[in-house]
């Protein structure tokens, strides 16, 4: 360290004969020691010779789950993991030390063997050359909740979820960025999604509804390419793109089943049923959009961005379906035995946004930020369609043509004042404006939704400032007041205050404390309304690391959330005002604790305890535990077995038939190089 | 408020208390004053004859380009670039010398990071954020000299935060844990039953949100240039459809939906489908030319028995509640 020192010393008689270098950007400065030779221009950063070309780990393992007591059904709709051997995870790294064709592959996947979260990354880039990511996804969908259908399952024979899903959601993208590092950089992507899979939906026709199996499948393909324009002065970011999408969803009851649905109360002397299904959906979409952002450093005192963003996703549809049974229209007492509908339908929806925006610093100590955006977008539909009815007068046709359009306007002028009162208290205060129109209509009128309007109109105040009163400790606070002149809907933000505070307090090298707090008010007085929501948290953490971590370390976090929601609203029957009541109280808390094995025993050891857990009161009154321990023991040189213990509790107070808990041992060695 | 007033006093005061009382180094240097003379820049080498953990953490990270290119003009002075010119630091090894992003305002370290990061594909919008406006800097979640574990690392973080330090996070459980930090009531709703998965490491926090600004309330990204980022995942409910449901379009998703995590099924604001439902649509219908306050209109009277299990979830009925692309009353 002496030596460096000496060297470092003697660096600046060298430097003093220096020529005083320009503002930044500079010509580089002539080496004055060079105890390295730099890198030439091209060459990758990253390997080096002495550097393993294959580094990187990776996990295999079996879980046993021990089985689960209670609903099953809610276990797979929250956690749905199983048993069986796994890949649990594997992470590495190839350097190629040649660096032909590529510098580097990253590859990481988690969670593969029949998992309900299984995902894939791969990277490959060479310096100045391209940049390659891909990942992969495949999230397990289960949704079948007792609380979500028919709590008295006795009641009307209904016992299944009527929406519930089995699916399997595919997920992947691919992105390519060329010459990375360099002024002008093109890049291409693509996505896409998928889901397949079968559930439960239902058929509804006039008097009745009837669940039915539902195969689903549906993808979107998001194929795009841009370019990104880096200058010192200004940034330009330019992507042109489209989507193709496709939903073939349908339903089937085989002809002579008994359906669930069916409805044996007598509705004008008949019961309703259902002794054959057949629904199909054909939906394909596609959409072309453009995106054009800007940020340039006009001069030293003043930033500007915008942005121009544009899409126009359409759609069109065909869809068949045939029944029989006994079904009704009941706007016109009409019974039939038999029905086949035809629709189609098509949809398009050019949706415009755009932003400007400005950082402009007058005082060294003051910056204006002024900002304005819109975001208009018009959604035009029409559909034709024709229901061919056998009754028992003979058969009968109705033909329907419908014309939709959602029109909805946003647009927000804001600008704050943000202002370094010291180097430690920065106050920032500042106001908006949002205003915008919505319509939304179906002609010709009729049904529950015919035609409506609505207008906003808010002005807030903004408010917030941080002060770091030391560099160990820091405050940052929020402060939000909104009254409206209209709103588009019963619960949204009206007369509202939102605030927030942080505190961060770093106390020594090996402990911290965190503490936030939000509320948010929101009251809208109007007859017939009378909303009123509070909503509050407060949370706090700690992180506590003795000596580093050496022997152990601990974090933990605390979160009491309280809401209270009251409105009123029309009981539609016989339009009386009643309460919508919604409370909620509830504490969680999170904790870790890593303990290691000193360093004169043989195995390494590092044993995990932790989890959290959720106690809440109000309107769903809801327990759910999720401890977990794990232990990692060095076996060998670059061999750990691992093993890991999860338990998992939950129970609902008004739905005990959804509770369940269950717990899991996965065991397992990591391989590590 | 008393009462939170003492409790905050209590809390804060023994931990004043302890900085109060913290011992004195055992040498205390006296202000450091700095240079008068004009610094100039001396390269990244002679940085690194001192600084030789962070050179070498540097030179792997991907900073360690700005050495090599000529793209900022910072060829060789990678780390003058944003400590500025360092050569009255290399005379005096004052720390006074030369300047320390971490000491600095928020505003000044994000113009220096700024400088190089205006418009990425990542970083769009920055000037707009939140976390901007709340002095949460660049450095806060970006380890500048990245790459090694411990270097750069603020105290008092574990060492698994530690561990997992780079220059930009990308393992999905890393960019959790790095979130989840600061973010602790967030972190709080996602140990409800009914979230998305991202405890489980399926997803992570910039899925939805881009922590850089967005155009949308909440950071949220956007997919297909301006449609929200819920679609990216949420296919099926994009559209268009024929017949929409307004607040879908104009308020999101969050209108019926709590995404980081509910007591209730699906991710709903209340316990029953019901009251989601009739909180909006409890308005009497208006004549043609009056506009009323708020849209939403009262389902008409057959609606009779909504207090019965069966009929509690007005979606049992009204299934395409996100849209229909052939019925105007959302039944199919």
């Amino acid at each position: 360290m002496k030596r460096l020192l000496t060297i470092a010393a003697l660096c600046g008689p060298l430097l003093a004969q220096q020529a005083p270098a320009p503002p930044a950007p500079v010509a580089p400065a002539p080496a004055v020691t060079a105890p390295a030779p730099a890198a030439a221009p091209g060459e990758s950063p990253v390997p080096t010779n002495d550097e393993n070309w294959l580094t990187g780990y990776i996990d295999l393992g079996y879980r046993w789950e021990t089985g689960v007591y209670g609903s099953l059904s809610t276990y797979r709709s929250i956690v749905d993991l199983g048993s069986g051997p796994k890949l649990l995870g594997t992470e590495f790294t190839i350097k190629n030390r040649s660096h032909r064709i590529f510098d580097q592959i990253d590859v990481r996947a988690y969670d593969w063997g029949d998992e309900p979260y299984e995902s894939l990354h791969v990277g490959v880039r060479k310096a100045k050359l391209y940049d390659f990511s891909a990942n992969y996804r495949n999230i397990a969908y289960y949704n079948n909740l007792p609380g979500y259908a028919d709590p008295l399952f006795g009641t009307t024979g209904v016992i299944l979820n009527e929406q519930s899903l089995d699916t399997r959601q595919k997920m992947s993208d691919f992105r390519l960025d060329l010459l990375p590092g360099r002024k002008i950089v093109p890049y291409l992507a693509f996505d896409r999604n998928s889901s397949t899979g079968t559930g439960v939906a239902n058929f509804v026709s006039g008097g009745d509804e009837f669940p039915v199996v539902n195969l689903v499948s549906n993808s979107t393909n998001n194929y795009r390419g841009g370019v990104r324009i880096e200058m010192s002065r200004f940034h330009i970011t330019l992507e042109q793109g489209g989507t193709t999408f496709e939903d073939n969803q349908q339903l089937n009851q085989t002809n002579g089943t008994t359906n669930y649905g069916n409805f044996f109360t007598p509705l004008f002397g008949q019961t309703l049923s259902a002794t054959s299904i057949g629904e199909a959906y054909g939906v394909n979409g596609h959409s072309i959009y453009s995106k054009g952002l800007l940020t340039a450093n006009v001069a030293s005192w003043i930033d500007v961005y915008g942005q121009f963003l544009y899409s126009q996703p359409q759609s069109t549809v065909n869809f068949l379906e045939s029944s029989t049974g006994n079904q009704v229209i009941l706007s016109q007492v009409l019974f039939y035995m038999g029905e086949q509908s035809i629709i189609s339908a098509q949809s398009k929806m050019p949706h415009t946004s755009g932003s400007l925006g400005a950082e402009i610093r007058p005082l060294r100590h003051l910056r204006v930020m002024p900002s304005w955006l819109t975001d208009r977008l018009h959604t035009a539909g029409s559909s034709i369609g024709q229901q061919n009815l056998t009754t028992a007068t003979g058969p009968a046709s109705i033909d329907t043509l419908l014309n939709s359009a959602l029109a909805t306007n946003y647009n927000q002028a804001e600008v704050n004042l943000m202002y370094d009162l010291t180097s430690k208290i920065t106050l920032r205060g500042g106001y908006r404006y949002v205003w915008g129109d919505a319509t939304d209509v179906i002609l010709p009128l009729g049904g529950l939704a015919g035609l409506e309007q609505g207008k906003m109109r808010k002005n807030v105040i903004l408010a917030g400032g941080s002060w770091r009163p030391f560099q160990k400790l820091s405050f940052n606070a929020d402060l939000e007041h909104g009254s409206s002149g209209g709103v588009y809907f019963r619960t949204s933000l009206y007369n509202y205050d939102k605030g927030r505070v942080r505190a961060r307090y770093q106390l020594s090298q090996s402990f911290s404390l965190m503490a936030n707090a939000s509320v948010l008010n929101n009251r809208d007085p109007m007859p017939g309304l009378n909303y009123d929501f509070l909503a509050h948290q407060e949370s706090a953490s700690i992180v506590y690391v003795p000596e580093g971590g050496k022997v152990w370390d601990f974090e933990g976090s605390y979160t009491r959330s309280t809401m209270r929601s009251n409105i009123s609203y029309l009981d539609p029957e016989f339009l009386i005002t009643e309460q919508s009541f919604y409370r909620d109280n509830s504490h969680t808390v999170t904790a870790l604790f890593d303990f290691k094995s000193p360093g004169w025993l043989k195995y390494k050891t590092k044993l995990s305890l932790g989890g959290s857990a959720l106690l809440s009161s109000g309107s769903n009154p809801t327990t759910f535990y999720q401890p977990t321990a794990k232990l990692a023991v060095t076996i060998a040189k670059n061999v750990s077995w691992i093993s890991e213990w999860r338990y998992y509790g939950f129970d609902q107070s008004f739905y005990q038939f959804q509770s369940f808990r269950t717990q899991m041992v996965t065991t397992g060695v990591r391989i590590s190089r | 408020m008393n009462r939170y007033f003492a409790a905050t006093l209590l809390v804060l005061s023994p931990l004043s208390l302890a900085q109060a009382q913290k011992p004195a180094p055992a040498v205390k240097a006296p202000p450091a004053k700095a240079s008068t003379t004009k610094a100039t820049f001396v390269g990244s080498e002679v940085c690194g004859t001192c600084h030789e953990d962070i050179g070498k953490a540097l030179a792997k990270s991907p900073h360690g380009a700005v050495d090599t290119s000529d793209k900022h003009g910072f060829k060789g002075q990678a780390c003058e670039s944003c400590h500025g010119p360092g050569s009255n630091h290399v005379e005096s090894l004052s720390a006074a010398d030369i300047r320390n992003p971490a000491k600095i305002s928020p505003a000044e370290v994000d113009k220096t990071c700024l400088t190089c990061h205006r418009n990425q594909s990542t970083h769009v919008g920055r000037l707009e954020s939140s976390h901007a406006s709340n002095s949460i800097s660049c450095i806060a979640c970006h380890s500048v000299h990245g790459g090694t574990p411990g270097v750069g690392a603020p105290a008092g973080t574990t060492s698994t935060q530690a561990a997992l330090r780079p220059l930009v996070v990308r393992k999905t459980a890393d960019i959790n844990t790095q979130c989840q930090g600061c973010h602790i009531d967030v972190k709080a709703s996602f140990a409800q039953p009914f979230k998305h998965r991202v405890p489980e490491g399926a997803m992570s926090c910039v899925d939805c949100h881009n922590p850089h600004g967005s155009f949308k309330p909440g950071m949220m990204q956007m997919v297909s240039a301006n449609e929200p980022g819920c679609y990216q995942c949420h296919g099926d409910k994009r559209g268009p459809f024929t017949f929409e449901h307004a607040p879908v379009r104009e308020e999101g998703c969050q209108s019926c939906h709590e995404p980081h995590g509910s007591q209730n099924t699906k991710m709903l604001v209340r316990q029953d489908v019901r009251q989601v439902c009739l909180e909006c649509h409890a308005n009497l219908p208006t004549l043609p030319g009056q506009s009323p306050r708020v849209t939403g209109v009262v389902p008409p009277a057959f609606h009779d028995d909504l207090t019965a299990p069966r009929f509690r979830n007005c979606t049992m009925c009204h299934q395409k509640i996100h849209g229909s692309h052939i019925d105007r009353n959302l039944l199919r």
